[in-house]
């Protein structure tokens, strides 16, 4: 085959940049560690979140609550004005949608940067499952603000996990578990005076896992659940599916999952089969504005829970909502406190590890141990520390209806640990 | 018993859809034998389309009347319009220098097609699922308690009467000739004076089209659309394809008809999870026992 002078020259400028690209950042990097910029030296924090794809709705209010904390510390003079903090953005999304191969491609480029002391991310549990191994083998403190799934920090899955270095956790979250999500929204279903209801999950680590804690939870309440099905990825359609649903007449549909996974398609297409009447609930994958201006007129009657307190609603996160309006022009997203929060405490451990270290860029492991030593810290979302698997100790949970295509706070739960 | 008569409806109208977008893949690969993948994708795009031409013409809901003729009568038409010279530029700019290269160079090349065309559709509307207005009115025709909905009328509708016509352009004109002298052997059709280049753009230009109006229908039948549809619906539709013998026009209806179906009786009897494997498992088995698919000829007898 002939070679084409454009298609020649679009190969060569390929891999030019490619090539720029390369040296660009091993030159951003490698002198990192005592790396400065006007003599001050720099500390990163590195974030990893979803964003582009469906989730990008979601991952970037939440980058933005991580950004803003950054940006706060440097303004106050962090560590007396001796170093300067930045922020290392990477996306995991792939094909728009979060991808864990990707996720764990951006932490080991965080990993390999000596100045990256701490990170915050990922958005979603299973882009967590491939991460949590490598931070806990480099020892790198790492705070999610959203991950739900139990399996990451409790029992023999998450034993799995920290294989390398069993004794260390280095993977933190400020949210609630799905058991405890799932549990809380098994209560609230039976409050709501629903018996019988019908499950559907995506299939994926988040969804099946809320839905396998809703499930049994609700039963154990006296509940009726009757049938529990898995919809494939990228399904489209789901009217046979919910025709089925029907014919068993639930008084509630059950959804555990995302938006980008169904979340919206089911709810909409429940109004074709003849169920627009019957309730819809789903755990904070649902809890997006990118569901209600997908559904549309049949948000309605749909009810969930965002494993976070309502920031917007707190007297602790006053300041912090106004000062994101402010700098981002916007209103906070579901998570965005939570990031906030959580590259707080990292920032926090970081000074404290500066001090204790007389002024001299702290090691890796000083910060993880500020991190995990974390309790009672004062934050938007209340006071916040960790358990010794990793887990806030303060879990506070929101449940939501959809009421004129308006979401509107229910209840708001602190769970006992 | 009424579930099952529901199911099948639910499962025909979903195959009305795949059946739409298989029309298009068989037509390709019928006259230059290219799997082309980004047949899906002009799918979606037919419903971006469709939703700017909504735009344009200031409907966000329900329209009744002549309206509602004029309304989807131009926007299908444009949707159709604008697929179709896309279809035609992919095969321009994409295809046509590779046609005497090995098979395994357009084949990459029309998966590349799929990515840029998918990226092209995120970065105009975004990574979200997009509503999409409900245009047509939605009856609701109940029998017993087996209910029709408008909108799966009009899908199988839409299915039946496009591959019909096709059907009638394929085998009654001279153009029809033209393409299905070319899809027989491409060198003796040039040396009879047949301009092969018309020809298969022509094919990409209908086959594109096609998938234009089955972008408008899902559209409206789902009432929402999102960049990455096209990848599921394509593949399903290419099964489609070869469960009904590829090249083979009625072979993709019934094949997309087929497929829609087995998922949705699967659905009821087994469960949503393992449609998927019973759609492809029903297709090895039609190809281990009919390798040409149901309605293949072994004879050449393409397009």
């Amino acid at each position: 085959m002939r070679w084409s002078p454009i298609l020649r020259a679009a190969v060569v400028a390929g891999l030019t940049a490619a090539l720029a690209a390369c040296s660009g950042s091993s030159s951003g990097s490698g002198s990192s560690g005592g790396s400065s910029s006007g003599g001050i030296p720099t500390i990163e924090i590195g974030i990893d979140l979803p964003l582009n794809g469906a989730d990008a709705a979601v991952g970037v209010p939440t980058k933005n609550g991580a950004i803003l904390a950054v940006e706060q510390a440097n303004a106050a003079g962090f560590a007396g004005g001796k170093f300067k903090l930045t922020t290392i953005i990477l996306d995991d999304s792939v094909q728009g949608k979060h991808d864990p191969a990707a996720g764990a491609q951006n932490v080991k480029t965080l990993i390999a940067d000596p100045a990256v002391l701490a990170m915050v991310g990922p958005y979603n549990s299973n882009v967590a499952k491939a991460e949590i191994p490598l931070t806990n083998d480099a020892a790198l403190a790492q705070i999610s603000p959203s991950n739900t799934n139990d399996k990451l920090t409790i029992g023999d899955a998450a034993k799995a996990l920290r294989s390398s270095h069993p004794d260390t956790i280095a993977y933190f979250r400020v949210c609630t578990r799905d058991s405890r999500q799932g549990t809380a929204l098994a209560q609230f279903a039976q409050r709501l005076g629903w018996k019988k209801i019908y499950v559907i999950d995506d299939n994926e680590t988040y969804g099946k896992g809320l839905a396998d804690v809703f499930d049994p939870a609700f039963r154990a309440l006296g509940g009726t659940i009757l049938g529990h099905d898995h919809i494939t990825a990228n399904q489209q359609d789901f009217k046979a599916l919910l025709t089925k649903a029907k014919t068993l007449q639930p008084d509630a549909v059950f959804y555990g999952g995302d938006v980008s996974t169904g979340g919206a398609l089911v709810r909409l297409q429940m109004a074709d089969v003849g169920m627009a009447a019957v309730p819809y609930m789903g755990g904070d994958g649902i809890g997006t504005t990118e569901f209600l201006k997908v559904a549309g007129p049949m948000a309605d009657h749909t009810y969930y829970s965002l494993a976070a307190p309502d920031a917007a609603k707190l007297p602790s996160a006053t300041a912090f909502v106004a000062a994101y309006r402010k700098r981002f022009n916007a209103d906070i997203g579901a998570y965005s406190a939570n990031a906030y929060t959580a590259a707080m405490i990292e920032i926090t451990a970081i000074g404290k590890a500066i001090k204790d270290d007389g002024g001299t860029t702290p090691t890796r492991a000083a910060v993880l141990s500020n991190v995990a030593a974390t309790t009672g810290f004062a934050s938007p979302i209340g006071t916040v520390g960790f358990d010794a698997n990793g887990d806030t100790t303060a879990p506070i949970l929101t449940l939501k209806q959809v009421v004129h295509g308006k979401p509107i706070t229910v209840a708001q739960l602190t769970l006992k640990t | 018993m009424d579930v099952f008569l529901q199911q099948l409806i639910n499962g025909i109208s979903l195959g009305g859809i795949y059946a739409l977008i298989a029309l298009g893949y068989t037509m390709v690969y019928g006259i230059i034998e290219l799997i082309n993948f980004a047949h899906g994708d002009v799918y979606t795009l037919g419903t971006f389309f469709s939703l700017a031409i909504l735009g344009l013409l200031g409907v966000t809901g329900v329209v009744t009347g002549p309206t509602l003729i004029v309304v989807v009568l131009v926007t299908i038409a444009g949707a159709m319009l604008l697929c179709g010279i896309v279809g035609v530029l992919i095969e321009r700019l994409a295809y046509r220098r590779l046609r005497n290269a090995p098979r395994l160079a357009p084949l990459i090349t029309a998966i590349g097609m799929s990515f840029i065309l998918e990226n092209l559709m995120q970065y105009w509307r975004g990574p979200s699922p997009i509503p999409f207005p409900d245009v047509v009115p939605n009856p609701a025709f109940v029998a017993g308690s087996v209910t029709i909905q408008a909108k799966q009328i009009l899908v199988v509708l839409l299915a039946v009467v496009m591959m019909i016509a096709l059907q009638a352009f394929v085998y009654n004109t001279r153009l029809g000739k033209a393409m299905r002298a070319t899809a027989q052997d491409r060198d003796a059709a040039q040396l009879m004076g047949i301009d092969i280049n018309t020809t298969i753009a022509l094919t990409f230009l209908i086959g594109s089209a096609l998938a234009g109006a089955a972008g408008f229908v899902s559209g409206v039948y789902y009432g929402s659309t999102w960049f990455f549809n096209g990848f599921a619906a394509g593949l399903k539709a290419f099964t489609a394809a070869v469960l009904g013998g590829i090249g083979n026009l009625a072979g993709a209806m019934l094949g997309g008809f087929l497929i829609g179906l087995i998922e949705a009786l699967t659905t009821q009897f087994i469960s949503d999870e393992w449609s998927n494997v019973v759609v492809f498992s029903v297709l090895v088995l039609v190809l281990i026992f009919r390798p040409a698919g149901l309605l293949g000829e072994s004879l050449p007898n393409k397009v």
